[in-house]
């Protein structure tokens, strides 16, 4: 009976104990994704804002910008370019909608991001795009891949349509979860016009013909839980300047937009609830199961063999065989 | 022997398992029908 039990433990053991690496190197890849029909949007506000008035050309404070930012994913293009890519893809059509204090349109830019639904890699197809301009991306955009490492990683602007590398600034505390900061500067880069102006009549081309230019410039900074790869909270210090040209009417150069962009509280809330809820079911993955599996594995041995060993001793010392009386002779 | 036969049905039986839950994987869904917004959300 006790040989029955330590086997059927030792079959326990190692079902817990290969169940480890199998959920941490096997599992965790294939399940820990970014799902292809994630809808997800993002307000972020830029309170005193110095903003372009098209009609005077000249820069004024405003009370409040906001941009809206959209991510909505593609799923039969991902499924059409995940057979070609020969690996589970994600694409998200995003659009980035700035409004001015009168809620009238500023810009707005949509984009195509193409990337590995598991490691963020970006994946190049036909249709990635910004503001309908083909790029190739290289690095991240958005979001950091699961487990993200305290180093520098290599983040595209779509502003410029580069990539350049975002810093690592040290380990913080962001509304009680453990966050890496990172930072990335962009100098001023000239920069495309949007293709949607705020005023009507005024093209890119349009703008193009009186030589006037945009520059852009910007410190972007990210506060990223690491386990999800998932920014809890971010902000910009984004300046945009036309120079040049007869547009300015003989000035050199104008704000067209400059502001601390930042999220809004209601959904710093939202963002932080969601990332805490992922972040529990990647750990699970990643810690927990593993983990417990290896140690639940290591004792079920320790216990199978420790029946096994109870099983082989013998059952204390065998009855003495009572031996015959010699016979007496007289 | 048994021994032997214990752990391999172990080692079997973790691999199934692995196998079936990473098979069964993440519905893929539809695409949302929300739009991509050009409106400010009162909420998230």
């Amino acid at each position: 009976m006790r040989r029955k039990a330590s086997l059927v433990l030792l079959a326990c053991a190692v079902f817990c104990a290969a169940l480890s690496p199998l959920m941490r190197w096997y599992a965790f890849p294939r399940l820990a994704r970014i799902p292809a029909n994630q809808y997800q949007d993002m307000v972020l506000e830029a309170r005193g804002a110095t903003l372009l008035d098209y009609g005077t050309m000249r820069a004024k404070k405003v009370s409040q910008v906001t941009v809206v930012q959209t991510l909505r994913g593609d799923v039969d293009a991902a499924k059409r370019i995940g057979k070609t890519a020969g690996r589970p893809v994600v694409v998200w059509d995003g659009l980035s909608y700035v409004q001015g204090p009168d809620g009238k349109m500023v810009s707005k830019v949509p984009e195509r991001y193409i990337f590995d639904a598991h490691s963020q890699d970006p994946v190049h197809a036909t249709g990635e795009m910004v503001d309908g301009d083909p790029v190739t991306r290289h690095g991240i955009e958005f979001k950091w891949p699961f487990l993200t490492q305290k180093r520098d990683y290599e983040y595209f602007d779509a502003q410029t349509r580069t990539t350049s590398p975002i810093h690592y600034k040290g380990t913080r505390t962001f509304r009680g979860l453990k966050v890496y900061f990172f930072e990335q500067t962009i100098p001023w880069t000239k920069v495309p016009m949007p293709k949607s102006m705020p005023v009507q009549g005024i093209t890119p081309e349009s703008v193009a013909r009186t030589g006037t230019t945009r520059w852009y410039s910007t410190v972007r900074r990210f506060w990223v839980e690491p386990v999800t790869g998932a920014p809890v909270y971010g902000e910009e210090l984004h300046q945009e300047e036309l120079r040049g040209g007869t547009l300015l009417g003989g000035r050199a150069r104008v704000t067209a937009f400059a502001g601390d962009v930042k999220m809004r509280e209601d959904y710093i809330e939202h963002t932080v609830a969601l990332v805490e809820h992922n972040r529990t079911l990647v750990l699970m993955l990643t810690s927990y199961v593993p983990w417990g599996s290896l140690t639940a594995g290591l004792l079920l041995l320790a216990l199978s063999l420790c029946l096994e060993a109870r099983a082989r001793r013998p059952r204390g010392p065998a009855p003495a065989k009572a031996t015959d009386p010699e016979p007496v002779s007289a | 022997m048994r021994a032997l036969i214990a752990a391999a049905t172990g080692l079997v039986l973790a691999l199934a398992a692995v196998l079936t839950i990473t098979a069964t994987g993440t519905p893929a869904g539809g695409t949302s029908p929300k739009p991509l917004l050009t409106t400010v959300p009162s909420h998230p």
